[in-house]
């Protein structure tokens, strides 16, 4: 075979073009010369999720009527889809490829939905037994704390889990109201985490108070930090200590605690992320008018977007480009806060246009109450005799969390700053994987450059356009009413409506496509996957060009 | 034994006669009748044959390709549109030199639509590397199809047996009809030079560079012109052998002949019978019946033609933009070797009755036309 024949005459030649090689290397013949195989690439939805939630996968088999083999798809990478479902910023929507042709799946609504029929089902989590000698300490049960415990207790390792407070759940808990993530449904999804394996929980002891990480880490084989950020941040204003001014967190305490709270007919609320969000709305169901005040614009607000527009929804008042700059308290009347006009300069670090004094321009406002809500730091001090810290922060060398000690990991915002749930949930799970392949003597796996694609890759002829579909809500004048949520899960039907419109993105869905249009027959349509039978596909790739999402791909023939 | 069948069963009698082992076909007026016959044939296991029903003739013609590729004498037949429909097997047949043997019944191409005859259909497949053989009789037609085989398995050519629609297919004569047992020493089974061997697979057909393609075509022209002396030589066998010869021209009262009449297909028989009736009135007329168009018997022509004062052919097809096609055949067989005046005469297009009438208005304008003599003279034609 390769070798070049060269006929001298035409006596030398047979009666027609023919091979003179044994063909048996292509059974087709030598007609094809690329041929196509099953090739599934990672969804761009999963690549955005930080937790790398199989969200292609799940949203496949909802649409198989199989919830419960979707919600172990989720839990492989998230153990609180319930959570996540309602709180999460859902980063996969803008890199939902139907995007780019009507409008993203509601990804959220599904992973509600499942994570919520996961809570109903409790047998689909089966409980894992010790099954591993080394002890692990995780300190702090917040999103980060919860995720490592749960991963580790998985692969079958003791946790002992150190909380601080007396409940657990951390930001989640208290930072959170009730009308995103109900008390009780937050209670449950802990409650299905700490009976998922060998956690033991150690409520209400402080490290650092009531024990220090350098014993944690004599008697355990491994600790994980997962503390989050505790202290306010403060505006070091002139008058911000005293009456009238209470940080942002503080309230939200109160109020998911259940304490009856009354901040006044006017608040100001100073901030542009979540927290200044749920403190608004918070305000507004207690009664008050509410003002947001930032020293940026609405383009800049961290808040998660669906956040601003139900603030916006439920009456709460927007001023952008001021900053508080004096405080004056007269008696026991309201307070006067002067604000200082902003104006946008250069990007900063952030990337975001940095708010700079807009001359002397400054106004006046009576306030009754001020909540500040710029952000809280990580108190990371307990730990900085063992560990190197980076500022408040922990410093850690790569995505697993590892720390300057050896055996010690850490993950969530005590690392990162203010970040997201889902980042603490993917922390918690990243590391809680070192460890096991730390104690366990496995190599770190390759890491592979995902292939992915984009909305080029989809034979948008296959689909019609369908409108996202949202789940019912309350008004927001039922909503201001209580701490009731916004809105209700998807019922069978909208779930199946929303999941159908998943284009399934690189990933076989069985649709069927190649096998009916194959004109070779080539195309073997198995129990659970289908097979090209190369003796008589012609590479002629209509199967390529057919299938809707991208799931073949090409391969130039070797010879 | 002698019966008296239509001219489509005649067809179907060869193709028995010869040990077809796969026949692939499409049903189409006015060659169903082939078809039919042959399924009933081996339905009733009067032939050991495989009969592949298809969905089009496109795909009938490439089953026989298959077929013959996999060392089977193979048969289909077909029509008009149908043919027309094969065009691109037709050629493959060629290329892959498969030895098909296939029966054309001449019917004129739509549109409009027509089912009667003319000469169209076949003539268009003239340049593709088919042997075309066309039969008057239904005797000739049977025995033509035994003819074919042996031919086309010596060249390693397709052969196309072609007759008019309804003057031949339809009509019914007496045939002596022909049994495998007495053609088997004449036709000896078939053996394939290129087969498919899945015990050693190779591709067939397959891309063959600039430097190869070149030989292939030299290669069946080189058959095509070795193909005449075979042609000549099987039929010479099998008059030998059944006592009945058809030549590759047919020359009729042509030896001391002024004016000749060239025809072809049923118009022959006809033409013969103008012949015997003017010879009587004194006038020395003949007429030549081209039976064998490819290869084209160039000497066969010569021969009879340049010994002639004028010549006239009558042509039931037009190639648009030139002239009639056996007209321009016989010219160029003619040209630089004779000087002999030739007259042109389109006839009986879609299958408008050619009668001995209309034959002996044709002869007589040939007798009396005066130089130059045109190229296309329409005969009946309503202008």
């Amino acid at each position: 075979m390769g070798e070049k024949i060269t006929f001298k005459s035409y006596k030398e030649m047979p009666l027609c073009a023919m091979s003179i090689a044994d063909m048996t290397y292509n059974l087709t013949g030598s007609w094809r010369n690329v041929r196509p195989y099953y090739d599934f690439k990672i969804s761009p939805c999963r690549l955005g999720c930080p937790t790398a939630e199989n969200i292609q996968r799940y949203i496949f088999l909802v649409t198989e009527g199989d919830y419960e083999q979707a919600w172990k798809a989720i839990i492989e990478s998230n153990p609180m889809p319930s959570v996540t479902g309602r709180v999460c910023f859902h980063p996969c929507m803008e890199k939902c490829t139907r995007k780019d042709f009507d409008q993203a799946i509601n990804i959220p609504a599904i992973e509600r939905a499942i994570g919520d029929r996961g809570l109903e089902n409790p047998s689909w989590m089966k409980k894992v037994p010790a099954s591993r000698k080394e002890k692990i300490a995780v300190i702090g049960a917040g999103p980060a704390g919860l995720s490592a415990a749960f991963y580790l207790a998985r692969r079958g390792y003791p946790v002992t889990i150190f909380e601080a407070d007396s409940a657990l759940g951390g930001t989640l808990r208290w930072g959170i109201p009730e009308y995103r993530l109900p008390n009780n449904l937050l209670d449950r999804v802990i409650a299905s985490i700490l009976e998922s394996g060998p956690i033991t929980v150690k409520a209400g002891t402080s490290v650092g108070r009531d024990i220090t990480l350098e014993k944690l880490e004599k008697e355990f084989s491994a600790v994980f930090i997962g503390t989050g950020l505790t202290k306010s941040r403060s505006m070091g204003v002139p008058g911000e200590e005293g009456r009238g001014i209470e940080h942002g967190l503080e309230f939200l305490r109160k109020v998911n605690r259940g304490e009856k709270v009354n901040p006044g007919a006017r608040v100001v609320v100073v901030g542009g992320g979540n927290t200044a969000m749920d403190v608004a709305r918070c305000a507004r169901r207690a009664g008050s008018e509410v003002t947001v005040v930032y020293r940026r614009t609405m383009n800049e607000m961290p808040a998660i977007k669906d956040e601003i527009e139900e603030a916006e929804h439920e009456g709460v008042y927007f001023h952008f480009l001021a900053a508080p700059k004096s405080i004056e308290r007269r008696g026991s009347g309201p307070l006067k806060v002067v604000f200082q006009q902003m104006k946008l300069a250069q990007p900063d670090e952030s990337g975001r246009r940095r708010p700079v004094p807009d001359g002397d321009k400054t106004f006046a406002m009576e306030v009754d109450t001020l909540f500040t809500a710029i952000g809280e730091e990580a108190d990371a001090a307990p730990f900085g005799k063992a560990i190197e810290l980076d500022g408040a922060l922990i410093r850690t060398k790569n995505e697993s969390g590892e720390t300057s000690a050896k055996n010690v990991f850490a993950g969530g915002d005590a690392v990162t700053g203010a970040a997201s749930v889902v980042e603490a949930i993917a922390a918690g799970r990243k590391a809680a994987e070192r460890i096991d392949r730390m104690l366990s003597g496995q190599p770190e796996p390759a890491v592979e450059e995902p292939r992915t694609i984009s909305i080029e890759n989809i034979n948008t002829a296959y689909f019609t356009k369908a409108k996202r579909v949202l789940a019912p809500r309350i008004t927001a004048d039922q909503a201001l009413k209580g701490y009731g949520e916004i809105h209700a899960g998807f019922d069978d039907e909208l779930l199946h409506r929303e999941a159908d419109r998943c284009f399934s993105c690189g990933v076989c869905n069985f649709c069927d496509n190649c096998w009916v249009y194959c004109p070779d027959v080539a195309v073997k349509r198995l129990a659970a996957e289908y097979e090209f039978d190369y003796d008589y596909c012609k590479g002629c790739l209509v199967c390529v060009t057919e299938c809707p999402r991208s799931a073949i791909s090409t391969r130039e023939e070797g010879r | 034994m002698k019966k008296v069948i239509m001219g489509n069963h005649a067809v179907s009698y060869g193709v028995r006669a010869s040990d077809v082992k796969v026949i692939s076909a499409y049903p189409i007026t006015p060659q169903t009748q082939i078809v039919e016959l042959l399924s009933e044939m081996c339905a009733k296991g009067e032939l050991d044959a495989k009969f592949i029903a298809v969905e089009s003739e496109h795909s009938a013609l490439t089953a026989c390709v298959g077929a013959s590729a996999a060392g089977v004498r193979t048969f289909t037949a077909t029509s008009s549109q149908g043919l027309l429909l094969m065009h691109e097997i037709i050629h493959w047949a060629v290329g892959g030199r498969y030895p098909i043997v296939l029966v054309n019944v001449n019917r004129a191409v739509g549109p409009p639509w027509s089912i009667w005859t003319d000469q169209n259909d076949s003539l268009s497949q003239r340049d593709t590397g088919w042997l075309q053989i066309y039969c008057e009789s239904n005797q000739e037609t049977q025995d033509t199809i035994v003819q074919a085989f042996k031919i086309a398995e010596t060249v390693k050519l397709p052969v196309m047996v072609v007759l008019d629609a309804f003057y031949l297919s339809h009509t019914f004569e007496i045939v002596d009809i022909l049994e495998p047992e007495q053609v088997r020493p004449f036709l000896p089974p078939y053996k394939a030079e290129v087969r498919i061997d899945t015990a050693s697979p190779h591709s067939l057909g397959n891309l063959a560079s600039p430097g190869e393609y070149f030989e292939l075509r030299y290669m069946i022209q080189k058959a095509m012109e070795e193909s005449r002396d075979v042609v000549r030589d099987v039929d010479r066998e099998f008059e030998k052998r059944f006592g009945r010869g058809y030549g590759m021209v047919k020359p009729y009262r042509c030896d001391d002949a002024e004016y000749i009449l060239v025809t072809s297909g049923t118009v022959a028989s006809t033409t013969r019978a103008v012949i015997d009736e003017m010879r009587e009135e004194g006038i020395k007329i003949g007429s030549l019946k081209i039976r064998v168009f490819r290869p084209f018997p160039f000497e066969d022509v010569y021969q009879v033609l340049s010994k002639a004062k004028k010549v006239g052919v009558i042509d039931r097809n037009i190639s648009f933009g030139h002239h009639g096609i056996f007209y321009q055949e016989i010219k160029s067989a003619l040209y630089g070797r004779t000087a002999v005046p030739m007259v042109g005469y389109i006839a009986g297009l879609g299958g408008r009755d050619v009668t001995p009438k209309v034959i002996r208005s044709i002869a007589d304008n040939l007798l009396t036309n005066k130089k130059p003599e045109p190229d296309i003279n329409w005969i009946g034609v309503k202008i």
